[in-house]
């Protein structure tokens, strides 16, 4: 039985390797370019065949980059708010996944219904309001305005809901209740240390979110000192006259932080509950 | 106590005097921010007490920016950039300064700007709305290499836009090369030609659709309608990756454009192919502009003499407006500036012609055209019927019929 | 130890932060939307430029061709793209995570990539791979199409993939699938580490196979993540909008073939100038996504009441 057992683990394992090195290079395929890009000078991007190796430009290109945006400055501004954000993201979303994962109140689904319709407004068409209201509480160039309004996001309540209703039983909730702990504190000491691989992923997805969105900036941000970096990035596009091998360089530049916020997350992933504190 | 009340009262009068300090913001897009920050230098040197704030977006999302501050009157900079293509939108924003008025007076100072380009920024119910800083004069570049292969002379291109087409089929089978990139480029060019004065591309000064009645459409579909079964065009949009390559490979025999392209051409698109280039007219004298763009000051502008006095500098002097074209080749509105060393400078990329001056000939001759707030969309409309066109072989007078009540309709709203 | 709160306000005071915000950021923009479907009005002339017209933008949104259009594309796009997206991730997500011990990281990085990269590289890679007579695709396909095997297969001209309306929506499907992927590998493997080991260790020793413990174990167990993620994609593919817009160069392409109706209300608003009737598109969308919402919220509940 346990020879079966190993040939077939290993069958999948040899399809299941293919797979995913197969799915790996699609994957990364188009960004290969995108560094090759980043190397090259402009002239020489566009040209047929696509370039496959490598230039010397890179350091040039970033030279040009820096010398168009406080390059810097822009990449502070975008891991502030990107980490402030982050931060109190985790820290609404998993309250209020809780609430709504364990308790029964009034009003529940009504709610509910609430954090999915805040899902439902295109960022756009709520540019020229939310203006408004950043302009109402002279919130205009401040970085607060970028990361406060979404703070909570509907989608990352929806996931530590699913994910608190599926992976921690009611009955450590009872047994801390029945130890005499306040309901904050069982958030605070019982659910929380549980929510691993949930903080992983919803701080990824916030973290990234944050970093990546111009159109906030855009509306609030009124001086190239106070842009984040992608709206900084954009900046540097000209509709005659782009610096390509600049931008390129900036685009891959801004990909490293998520790729290390990512390597510090996944981490996160893998402790999750093996340790048993749950189940059994 | 006492103290505390003392440096808080020191705090706020040190803000204060902060605050006096003035800043003029000027809101821009690539490239027209970078000429900004080079006249800077000069200009911050008459006005030492002035801090300047710059602030650059890119093209779209700098109109998208402007369009959300007038919106709702707030975050309005001091000095607006608004390129040709919003003109028409912003212009009947009613929040933007009427120039002619005092204390700017614009009207004095006009006959020295280029007449079609001041008259594109004048509004009937609001005035002079914006002062134009740079042109683009149509001219069309060709290969000049590929021409001679073909036996094709510079008169036969521009002729008439029949002979103009004569010489593709010429320089097709001479060298493979196509004649153009697009067949719509040659629409566009055709249906600015001959425009009534008062009148707009796509708009009758009452604002009706003309597209459906004027024979301009009518030809620029049937010409593109030739090159295409032809198969003079490469079907490549303009600043496209492959439109690029086909510059830099001869892909493309004629590229006709705002003259801005030649410098271009020479820096990035297709340095390779210096010397092989020549500017001349467009077919049958046609007098177009690509493009343009205009300084503005809003109506909710903090510092408005001050942004005028920046204006000025930016437009009227000969030397920043000199500096722009051979830095960023902005070709100057200004007319004195149109003149000079630079002008009779031959362009090497061109082979040694000497084509700034044509290109000044080219601008003094072209119209004022009205634009309207609509442009965007019926521009959008007739291409989106030239496609079906080309593609489909839908008929051009229904293509025309459909493309003008679909115009009708959006621009009644 | 006393309990400071008591349960029954507890939750409240845990969705609290939620509520502010909404109330503060969230609500507005929905009202001001909604108050706009009914107003004509043009951003550029300011505010109070505003003028009440009932109806009339709902009508002449009915009544305008591309609204349709657009919503076709959408909802084309929407499962073209979605459904594969968890299809895939699902099994590949299991593999990484039983099977990948040291490279785990790695191959979660490198599917992660796309999600991760903003749209600008994004739209020079692909229409540079995608280019008709430049692109490294066609040049592939042409190479292929000379061999005997995929001859009478493959067309032998370039395929103006961008270009054709035929193919446009394809490569925007493939794109947004491209680029999400990679999230939900992560989803399904967060839920995966969720489920205890001891459960698999039981199935082995009764002799499951991989596949086995995979259908009967983990599948069950990733219902309520599966919700989530599947809800996600929907509501994100019913919004799709910066894929195609950079595909298409912000214009939708040939005959609106890769316009949806997120970019078809961006350009009403910002290009035509006309942002009571883009509000008016927005409600019809919404009404759409609370519709399809409902539907997975349903299809989902029985499964969740069986587990």
């Amino acid at each position: 039985m346990s020879d079966l057992h190993k040939s077939d683990q290993d069958t999948l394992s040899g399809w299941g390797w293919m797979a995913l090195l197969l799915g790996a290079v699609f994957m990364l395929g188009p960004f290969y370019f995108m560094f090759v890009f980043a190397t090259l000078p402009r002239t020489e991007i566009f040209s047929v065949p696509p370039p496959l190796f490598f230039g010397d430009h890179f350091l040039a290109n970033m030279a040009i980059l820096m010398k168009k945006i406080p390059f810097w400055i822009n990449l502070g501004w975008s891991l502030y708010v990107g980490l402030a954000s982050t931060a109190l993201t985790l820290l609404f979303c998993s309250m209020a996944g809780f609430a709504f994962a364990i308790y029964d109140f009034k009003f529940k689904n009504a709610l509910f219904s609430v954090v999915m319709g805040t899902m439902l407004v295109p960022a756009f068409l709520g540019m020229i309001p939310t203006f408004l209201i950043m302009d109402a509480l002279h919130w205009i160039d401040q970085p607060r305005a970028l990361y406060l309004p979404g703070a909570a996001p509907a989608m990352g309540i929806f996931l530590m809901r699913q994910y608190i209703s599926s992976a921690i039983p009611k009955e450590l909730i009872e047994a801390a209740r029945m130890d005499g702990c306040g309901e904050l504190r069982i958030y605070w000491s019982v659910v929380v240390p549980l929510l691993g691989p949930a903080f992983g992923t919803l701080g990824l997805i916030a973290f990234i979110a944050s970093w990546n969105n111009f159109i906030g900036p855009l509306v609030v941000m009124r001086s190239v000192e106070m842009y984040t970096f992608p709206l900084a990035l954009r900046s540097v596009q000209s509709p005659v006259d782009t610096e390509w091998g600049a931008l390129m360089a900036g685009s891959a530049i801004a990909v490293i932080p998520l790729l290390i916020i990512f390597i510090f997350s996944s981490r996160r992933l893998i402790e999750g509950l093996t340790s048993g504190a749950v189940r059994g | 106590m006492k103290k505390l009340l003392t440096s808080i009262v020191a705090l706020l009068l040190i803000f204060n005097a902060y605050a006096e300090q003035k800043t003029l913001t000027v809101a821009a897009y690539p490239s027209v921010d970078e000429i900004i920050k080079t006249a800077l230098i000069e200009w911050k040197k008459k006005h030492p007490d002035v801090d300047i704030k710059v602030v650059g977006r890119e093209y779209a999302d700098h109109h998208t920016a402007m369009t959300t501050a007038l919106a709702t009157a707030t975050s309005l900079p001091d000095v607006m950039t608004i390129e040709y293509g919003y003109l028409g939108r912003f212009a009947q924003s009613g929040a933007l300064e009427d120039l002619s008025q005092p204390p700017y007076r614009a009207n004095d100072v006009a006959k020295k700007i280029v007449p079609f380009a001041m008259a594109q920024a004048r509004t009937q119910a609001h005035g002079q709305i914006a002062i134009p800083t740079d042109i683009g004069p149509g001219a069309m570049f060709y290969r000049n290499d590929l021409a001679q292969k073909a036996k094709v002379k510079d008169a036969e291109l521009t002729e008439s836009w029949d002979s103009f087409i004569e010489s593709g089929k010429k320089i097709k089978s001479a060298t493979g090369a196509y004649l153009v990139a697009h067949a719509r480029d040659v629409k566009d060019i055709v249906i600015r030609t001959g425009i009534p004065a008062d009148e707009g591309v796509y708009f009758d000064s009452r604002g009706q659709s003309v597209v459906g009645t004027s024979p301009r459409f009518q030809k620029g579909f049937e010409l593109a309608k030739k090159i295409r079964t032809e198969g003079l065009d490469a079907k490549v949009n303009a600043w496209s990756g492959e439109w690029g390559e086909s510059l830099k490979r001869g892909n493309v025999s004629v590229q006709m454009m705002g003259a801005w392209l030649g410098g271009h051409l020479a820096n990035w698109l297709a340095p390779n192919t210096a010397g092989l280039w020549r500017s001349t007219a467009l077919p049958e004298r046609a007098a177009t502009s690509w493009g343009g763009t205009f300084y503005a000051i809003p109506k909710k502008a903090q510092n408005k003499e001050l942004a005028w006095d920046l204006i000025s500098y930016l437009t009227l002097n000969r030397q920043q407006q000199q500096l722009a074209f051979e830095k960023f080749n902005a070709f100057p509105a200004l007319l004195d500036a149109q003149s000079g060393p630079f002008f009779e400078q031959p362009v090497q990329f061109l082979g040694g012609q000497k084509a700034r001056i044509e290109w000044k000939n080219t601008a003094s001759q072209i119209e004022p055209t009205r634009v309207f707030k609509h442009d965007t969309i019926a521009e959008e409309i007739v291409n989106a019927e030239l496609d079906l066109v080309l593609l489909k072989g839908k008929p051009i007078d229904q293509a025309l019929k459909d493309a003008n009540s679909q115009i009708q309709r959006r621009a009644r709203r | 130890m006393k309990p400071i709160i008591k349960p029954s306000i507890a939750p409240y005071v845990l969705i609290s932060p939620f509520i502010i915000l909404f109330l503060a950021f969230g609500l507005f923009p929905i009202l001001f939307s909604f108050v706009l479907m009914f107003h004509t009005w043009d951003p550029v002339q300011g505010l109070a430029s505003m003028q009440f017209v009932g109806l009339e933008n709902l009508a002449f949104a009915i009544d305008d061709p591309l609204v349709w259009t657009s919503l076709g594309n959408t909802l084309w796009l929407a499962v073209a793209s979605g459904l594969p997206q968890h299809l895939i991730a699902i099994p590949l997500a299991y593999l990484i995570n039983e099977k990948l011990g040291r490279w785990r990281n790695a191959v979660m990085g490198a599917y992660f990539l796309p999600y991760i990269t903003s749209t600008v590289p994004i739209a020079m890679m692909f229409s540079t791979l995608f280019s008709t007579d430049y692109g490294m695709v066609n040049a592939m396909l042409l190479k292929l199409a000379q061999t005997p095997l995929f001859q009478h297969v493959l067309p032998n001209t370039n395929v103006d993939w961008l270009g054709d309306p035929k193919t446009i929506k394809p490569i925007v499907a493939f794109v947004v699938f491209w680029r999400y992927l990679g999230f939900n590998i992560i989803l399904y493997v967060a839920a995966m580490q969720a489920i205890p080991r001891d459960q698999y260790e039981a199935a082995r020793m009764d002799g499951a196979k991989s596949f086995q413990q995979f259908w009967y174990i983990t599948l069950p167990q990733l219902k309520p993540i599966m919700f989530f993620g599947v809800t996600l994609t929907i509501i994100g593919g019913l919004q799709l909008f910066e894929e195609p817009f950079i595909l298409t160069g912000g214009k939708g392409g040939m005959e609106y073939a890769g316009m949806t109706t997120a970019m078809y209300m961006y350009r009403t608003a910002f290009d035509y100038n006309d942002y009571g009737l883009a509000s008016a598109i927005s409600w019809m969308l919404f009404i759409i996504i609370l519709a399809m919402t409902i539907l997975t919220n349903k299809a989902f509940k029985g499964k969740e009441v069986q587990a």
